[in-house]
């Protein structure tokens, strides 16, 4: 019976933890969603949301007139994907408020490396899981 | 034979957690929640000259969920053999991580988790409770250079204790991205792998003919002490698991270093191509046990990464297709040998051969995303050659599934 109080106390505490990153003014917003091709140019660890780890954040530079945007992936990106300096990116996501005169997108989609990688749903509900502890388990055939 | 005891056990169980964990899941804002169902089908569980049909329905829950710096994350999953039943388990982890920056281009991340892994009847020998940690970081050289340093130790304990075990490997990685598309990536890794009792003691009375005992099988170990062996020997004459017989109490350790090369080419939006190849050398001991098995999809602990020496050059190829459909495919080509584990005729006779195994395997699989669900369907070709003629064999697996990602954040959520 220990083990189930036990069990309760966790979840809880869970149920009971802070609603990670809710702000009002910077939400994935679908009404302001876009679409841009550009090329990454530096790649950098920064603390984003109240009470979460920091966000992987792509200086991203539009392949069309120059124009640069920071686009937010997820915590877990940073170890989960290699992402380099010049890889070209197509970013689907969220345009939200601008960190300074840079405009700041919440990533939904990001296709490189002929690969897609969903982060969020059509909704902006967040779809990443953790970092290389979650690689472990046995190889399946066909499972790449 | 249904093993009703088992079915009743884990229904209570299920009934349990599943609740609390939805519960707990849905109430938790901002966390992610997974459901899956994979269906699979083979013709080769356990993929020996004799092959075993059989057809596997596996669930899974995951829910991740993150508060302040740490990340929590669980995962239930059951997966049921429709043939062979008693290969039917349950497994379970759990875990927190956390990732620290340190500066802006680099980070350390930590991880500690616990996982179970329950069978029953024949194969009870294979549950198992362990721990593992992970420390990594990960520094970005320049733009288009990452550095990465990861150790991960696991401690896990069977029902068997034969197979009892702690283990670690360090691994260091360096890659660099090239303004042509083409990445490089060269990766070192140790390991080594401790078991800790994992040879029967002797026989009171020695046995004459050393072909009858390594044929027979001896049981399962020292605490399940069934007269059956697994795999092979219970389903069409194969050999079966064998331990080892020794006069003296204490472990045995197995260790590796391994290089590995990766170049992968993006070509337009489209296309991207990889190529790797891998050489393992084992630096230290040898396999503790006489065979080596491997069955789909089960977790067999004769047999992992730490088993074998020699090489596995690896092709793919990733196709980004209009709407929202990803098809991948691949093959590798392994050559594989097993230090301490001896060839045997098919009458379990030694053949005075290292087991050694070439391996053929084709993969292929297309991925359809839709707004909250993904479905996918994947089907291999292994073709598999062996010093031992027990293991030379051919087969196809197939499977498919859905992973349905569940909302638990307010709509527009951030995170």
């Amino acid at each position: 019976m220990s083990h189930k109080v036990a069990l309760f106390s966790i979840l809880a505490a869970l149920i009971a933890g802070p609603a990670a990153g809710q702000t009002g003014a910077h939400f994935y917003n679908i009404d302001k969603e876009i679409r841009f091709e550009g090329t990454v140019r530096e790649i950098v660890l920064e603390p984003r949301y109240k009470g979460t780890a920091p966000f992987l954040v792509l200086r991203v530079e539009d392949a069309g007139g120059g124009k640069r945007y920071n686009v937010e992936v997820s915590p877990s990106w940073f170890f989960g994907q290699d992402i380099h300096g010049g890889e070209k990116v197509k970013v689907v996501g969220s345009l939200s408020e601008a960190t300074g005169s840079v405009p700041t997108i919440i990533a939904r989609e990001l296709q490189l490396r002929g690969e897609t990688f969903k982060l969020r749903d059509k909704r902006g509900f967040p779809g990443w899981q953790g970092g290389p502890q979650r690689k472990r388990g046995i190889r399946r055939f066909g499972s790449f | 034979m249904i093993d009703r005891g088992f079915y009743i056990m884990m229904i209570r169980k299920m009934r349990f957690i599943i609740p609390v964990l939805l519960i707990a899941a849905v109430s938790a804002q901002g966390g992610t929640v997974y459901l899956s169902f994979i269906q699979h089908s083979t013709r080769n569980l356990f993929q020996t000259r004799d092959g075993v049909s059989d057809q596997i329905s596996a669930f899974s829950l995951s829910i991740n969920q993150d508060f302040s710096a740490l990340s929590f994350l669980a995962n239930l999953e059951y997966s049921a053999f429709r043939q062979t039943t008693g290969l039917s388990f349950f497994s379970a982890d759990g875990g927190f991580d956390c990732l620290l920056p340190a500066g802006k281009k680099s980070a350390f991340y930590f991880a500690a988790g616990v996982a179970g892994a329950f069978y029953r009847r024949e194969y009870a020998a294979f549950s198992s409770l362990g721990a593992n940690l992970v420390g990594a970081f990960k520094t970005y050289l320049a733009p288009s250079s990452i550095l990465k340093l990861q150790w991960q130790g696991v401690y896990a304990v069977y029902k068997d204790s034969l197979f009892d075990y702690w283990s670690q490997t360090a691994s260091i990685s360096i890659d660099k991205y090239f303004a042509t598309r083409t990445t490089l990536k060269a990766d070192a890794e140790w390991g080594y792998k401790y078991f800790l009792h994992p040879f029967l003691p002797e026989p009171i009375e020695p046995l004459t003919e050393p072909a009858t005992m390594i044929a027979t099988p001896i049981g399962m170990g020292t605490e399940t002490g069934y007269g059956d062996g697994w795999g092979g020997q219970q389903y069409q004459g194969g050999n079966g698991f064998i331990p080892r017989t020794s006069s003296e109490d204490g472990g045995a350790g197995i260790g590796h270093v391994a290089l590995s090369l990766l170049a992968a080419q993006g070509i337009g939006d489209v296309v991207g191509l990889s190529a790797s190849a891998v050489q393992q050398w084992i630096i230290t001991g040898e396999n503790p046990f006489l065979s080596i098995e491997e069955f789909y999809l089960v977790q067999n602990p004769s047999a992992d990464a730490f088993s074998w020496e020699g090489r596995q050059i690896t092709g793919r190829i990733t196709l980004n297709l209009p709407w929202s459909v990803e098809l991948k495919a691949g093959y590798t080509y392994s050559d594989k040998t097993y230090p301490g584990v001896e060839s045997l005729s098919l009458e379990g006779l030694p053949l005075g051969l290292v087991r050694n195994d070439l391996r053929h395997l084709f993969e292929a699989r297309i991925e359809k995303n839709f707004r909250r669900v993904s479905i996918f369907l994947a089907y291999s070709h292994v073709d598999n050659g062996s010093s031992d003629p027990l293991f030379v064999w051919k087969s196809h697996y197939v499977m498919g599934g859905f992973e349905w990602n569940l909302p638990t954040g307010r709509k527009g959520g951030v995170s």
